[in-house]
């Protein structure tokens, strides 16, 4: 097992687009984080003390941009062996496939990981620079963003772990899928189009399970600090939903990628 | 149009790598030129240079006496072979030469013909996705031949294909030639063109080591070996040495003779008494001739050998 | 020359049209375009046809006015509370909130105005207060005046009305709401926020009919408590503290064409990816070599292949929102979208058209701008993910944001193209139709001009 994930750490590692993608994740994370926080203010808000604005979600907003580049790498660690037909080397090498798949699982996640880490605590220390010049001072009851603030640390260590399970459901939906074109249109379709469509279900009921459900609205619930109990679930529950979608693509993309023909 | 290639002084290079350096020669009609090296020796880049694909550092690379950017019709004029597996493989190999037609403007009753010439009929209706690189090989060779051209290019025909796919295309490259075509065939393996190629053009590391026919590089090759078989062999070494002769065992029975023609070293064997049972004039192989050139070309210059290898 | 570029046309079309999946990603975007717009049509509805028809609100100060005659005041001062807060004189049926009217009247930014009715409104001169207004009556005849002195008088209008014989007339003020954007809990909400307008009148009299003494009260609800309207008399001298608004309201401000093609930013995700594999496809199967070996003009080829798609597009465009168009409308007539608040629209209607063919137009150059940044980072990993962000993703952020950010984003974005289908104009539309579908065959040439340059330059 050692062996294969320090393979597939080699085969990531030497291709140039992967080092590109995740210091794109951390730079566009920090970058749109940066900008939506310096374009809010509390001019129109009825009183600065009544804005109840979530200063640390809103410095995390970048996330929104910065999952797509995780995306695409989780997708193409996958979808890159079919499309060069490395695939049949790779299960030459390594015929017992669970442990391939679990091997790029645990290499794409960790360096994920990391640049999440560092996407997220560059959003974090952006917003704390920017907030108070907009008016999100403590004197109006924002105090400065801090790791040390126990809902502060959940959403910034749940946006980290939500970067992580992106991953994860993104290889395992390029195990499903196997073309990166597909996979990607795919994964996004889930994140984003998925709530969107869901506003629009006749069905009440229906509706509020796909848009309370769906794995970006839930799993970003973790950053919620402000107004936690008018949430459809707790946090932690969010993130645990996109756990589960991330857990139900890596067991299919197990299945079909053990049993299918390479 | 002229049929012929003109390549002068040709020099490219990627990055920190050479591929080509300061390559000359002219592929003329009526002829199958082999073009050969190593891999990595620069054949494919010189042959994208030639189809104006790449744009050289330096040089010319000429099509009957233009320049291939400036050709209106180019699949009129030159047709290539590059990349067997350069096809899109949702599309049938059929609408694969129809876009390639539609784009020189060629009657769309020629794609029959050329998909009749390579055999390919019965599998023109199927995607290319399906197909065996033999059968893509054949579907480049058929979009090479779209055109009627008067000049062709084929990069490693043979890869991929059968023994009768092989016998085939050498066939096909010797009719083509006999048309009065100018056919510019690449390989790496000089023995896949000992039969089919009248000229050849062997480059290393990017620099051309020999323009010349096949039949003067087999005579250079051979030198002046006469090969011996007798049961004494010792006291013919030292006969023939004596006689001025450099004369080397090569088994048991044999010995490889040079400094003296056949004739006078029957002679010297006859004054001694000692009997063969064969005497020869050594004929190499292509094959022979062609690792002889080329094991120079690596001692000589090795250090851009590994880059090299890496753009093939 | 030209047949040559026909040539290239030709012969990517044929290659766009011989790869099975692209033809049926242009037609999954037909379809999801199609089907999520009446989907989205079939949702919600409107009570704009029982809403109110008219606003009419304000402080009235009035005595009843018998016949022919007329009613002048002197507005000596009148405070800014709004670029629209009214005062002036009125003629009025009644007291009753919606009874026809005709006033003269003076605001803060936009001059004297001469109105009835709810319907009529001429401009008279810009002037501001201090000014003389007068109204007269003769018949059903009912003309508006206005004078600097109180002795030259200027006609600004006048309007047929028939009235009852005994009607009100008298001074009036209102102040209408501002609109004012809320920002709360990271969410914009957009309200009305009542204004109280003040003015002072003097020289007031009202001529026919007995002398009677003056009234006043709220005409229609106020916003505000009477305390703080109402009119008080001086020597002469009226001030007057009156809120609302006397006008037709426009009913239902759904933009009903615009909300027809809702489906369209789910179509264009298949529309991304087909653009974008038609140039990185060649590109990651070398393929591009037989291209530019067959045509060594690579720009030209390039501009083929934009055209092709383009087209391709604009066809499986034009079907997408005409389709839609047609679905949605009875959907939205089902859910209560009927005349008079919302008139019925036809397809060959000229707003229907510009918005059905201007949203084909939109796919097209978004095709366009896909297919150019394909080939500038000639993977279909990275183009289409850049093109997701560049469209998706400020969708699903326009909520959150500031709505002047919103609005920005709006214009100076691709996203801008989307306007092309919007039919009305409201506080949250970013950009003109036409302005906004240039933004974005701005950034098409853009990438297509970059991509040209760059296949030229490097090697195939």
């Amino acid at each position: 097992m050692r062996s294969t994930v320090y393979t597939e750490w080699t085969k990531l590692r030497t291709v140039p687009s992967s080092a590109w993608l995740l210091i794109g994740t951390v730079v566009s994370t920090v970058a749109l984080g940066s900008l939506i926080t310096a374009s809010v203010n509390t001019d129109f808000c009825p009183s600065p003390v009544e804005c109840f604005e979530d200063t640390p979600k809103l410095s995390l907003t970048g996330v929104y941009l910065g999952q797509l580049t995780v995306v695409v790498l989780a997708v193409l660690a996958m979808t890159n062996e079919y499309g060069t037909r490395m695939i049949q080397t790779t299960l030459s090498l390594a015929p017992r496939r669970y442990r391939v798949l679990s091997a790029k699982a645990i290499v794409v996640t960790a360096v994920v990981l990391v640049a999440a880490t560092v996407g997220v605590l560059g959003s974090l220390l952006v917003g704390r620079l920017i907030l108070p010049r907009n008016g999100f001072t403590p004197l109006h009851g924002y105090p400065p963003l801090s790791l040390g603030d126990g809902p502060t640390l959940r959403a910034a260590a749940g946006t980290v772990l939500y970067f992580g399970l992106i991953a994860l459901l993104s290889l395992g939906v390029g195990a499903i899928v196997r073309d990166t074109a597909g996979a990607i249109t795919t994964v996004v379709s889930l994140l984003y189009v998925l709530p969107i469509v869901a506003q629009f279900v006749p069905d009440p009921d229906v509706r509020k399970f796909l848009l309370e459900y769906a794995p970006m609205s839930a799993g970003l619930t973790i950053q919620v600090t402000v107004g936690v109990d008018l949430l459809p679930m707790r946090p932690w529950a969010g993130i645990g939903v996109l756990a589960c979608w991330a857990s139900a693509a890596m067991i299919a993309g197990f299945a079909l990628f053990r049993y299918r023909d390479a | 149009m002229e049929a012929t290639i003109e390549v002068n002084g040709l020099r490219k290079r990627y990055g920190r790598t050479v591929a080509v350096d300061g390559l000359s020669f002219t592929v003329q009609p009526g002829q199958v030129t082999g073009f050969v090296g190593p891999n990595g020796a620069g054949k494919s880049t010189t042959m994208r240079v030639i189809l104006g694909l790449d744009a050289p550092d330096e040089g010319t690379a000429l099509v009957g006496g233009q320049p291939y950017r400036m050709l209106r019709v180019p699949l009129c004029h030159v047709g290539a072979l590059l990349d067997a597996g350069a096809i899109h493989p949702g599309r049938r190999a059929r609408d694969h030469l129809l876009w390639m037609a539609h784009s020189n403007g060629i009657a769309t009753a020629r794609i029959n013909e050329v998909i009749e010439m390579v055999g390919l009929t019965s599998a023109a209706r199927r995607r290319a996705g399906g197909y065996s690189l033999g059968m893509r090989q054949r579907l480049g060779i058929a979009g090479a031949l779209l055109g009627d051209p008067p000049v062709l290019m084929f990069d490693e025909p043979v890869n991929g294909l059968d023994p009768e796919g092989i016998r085939w295309i050498r066939g096909l490259l010797r009719s083509l030639a006999a048309e009065g075509r100018a056919v510019l065939v690449s390989s790496h393996l000089m023995s896949e063109l000992q039969d089919t190629a009248d000229h050849l053009v062997v480059i290393g590391r990017g620099r051309l080591i020999a323009d010349t026919t096949v039949a003067a590089l087999v005579a250079a090759a051979s030198g002046d070996r006469v090969v011996l078989r007798t049961a004494h062999r010792t006291e013919a070494m030292t006969a023939l040495a004596s006689a001025g002769a450099t004369v080397a065992a090569t088994d048991r029975e044999a010995v490889t003779v040079t400094g003296l023609p056949a004739e006078r070293i029957a002679a010297v064997l006859g004054e001694r008494g000692l009997s063969f049972s064969e005497l020869a004039a050594h004929r190499a192989t292509l094959e022979e001739a062609y690792m002889e050139l080329t094991r120079d070309a690596v001692e000589f210059n090795s250090p851009t050998v590994r880059a090299e290898a890496n753009n093939e | 020359m030209s047949d040559r570029f026909g040539h290239l046309v030709r012969a990517e079309w044929t290659k766009f049209r011989s790869v099975r999946r692209w033809v049926l990603g242009l037609l999954i975007a037909i379809g999801l375009t199609v089907v999520l717009s009446t989907l989205f049509a079939s949702v919600g509805g409107t009570d704009a046809n029982s809403a109110p028809a008219v606003a009419d609100r304000f402080h009235f100060v009035h005595q009843p006015m018998t016949g022919d005659g007329s009613v002048v005041a002197r507005v000596s001062g009148q405070e800014p509370s709004h670029d629209w807060a009214k005062a002036g004189v009125m003629i009025k049926q009644s007291t009753a909130s919606g009874s026809p009217y005709a006033a003269i009247l003076v605001t803060p930014r936009n001059g004297v105005r001469f109105q009835a009715d709810f319907r009529t409104d001429i401009g008279g001169s810009g002037r501001t207060a201090p000014l003389w207004l007068k109204l007269t009556r003769s018949g059903t005849t009912i003309t508006g005046y206005e004078s600097a002195d109180g002795t030259t008088w200027t006609e600004v209008g006048s309007v047929s009305l028939s009235l009852p014989q005994t009607v009100e007339a008298g001074m009036f003020v209102a102040s209408p709401e501002i609109v004012e954007i809320q920002r709360q809990f990271g969410g914009t909400s957009i309200g009305g926020r009542p204004t109280l307008g003040r003015a002072t009148f003097d020289n007031a009299s009202v001529s026919g009919g007995e002398p009677a003494k003056w009234q006043h009260e709220d005409i229609g609800a106020s916003m505000f408590t009477s305390d703080e309207t109402g009119a008080t008399e001086s020597g002469g001298t009226f001030t007057v503290s009156g809120s609302g608004e006397i006008i037709r309201l426009q009913q239902g401000d759904d933009d009903l064409i615009f909300n027809s093609f809702t489906g369209v930013v789910f179509g264009l995700m298949a529309v991304i990816v087909v653009a974008v594999l038609f140039i990185t496809s060649e590109f990651k199967r070398g393929m591009i070599r037989t291209t530019f070996a067959a045509s060594p003009r690579r720009g030209r080829v390039l501009v083929a292949k934009a055209l092709v798609i383009g087209l391709v597009t604009f066809v499986a465009g034009l079907a997408a929102t005409a389709g839609a168009f047609l679905l949605s409308q009875p959907q939205f007539r089902a859910n209560g979208y009927r005349p008079p608040a919302y008139p019925y629209v036809h397809l060959f209607d000229g707003v229907v058209m510009r918005a059905v063919v201007g949203g084909a137009l939109f796919l097209a150059l978004l095709a366009v701008l896909s297919l150019g940044i394909g080939a500038i980072l000639r993977r279909s990993a990275g183009a289409i993910a850049l093109l997701i962000a560049i469209f998706i993703v400020p969708q699903i952020l326009f909520g959150g944001l500031p709505l002047n950010v919103a609005l920005w984003v709006g214009r100076v974005t691709p996203v801008a193209g989307l306007a092309i289908m919007q039919t009305t104009k409201r506080w949250d539309t970013a950009i003109d139709p036409w302005p906004g579908l240039g933004v974005l065959a701005g950034y098409a040439a853009l990438a297509m001009g970059v991509a040209i340059w760059q296949v030229r330059r490097r090697d195939a």
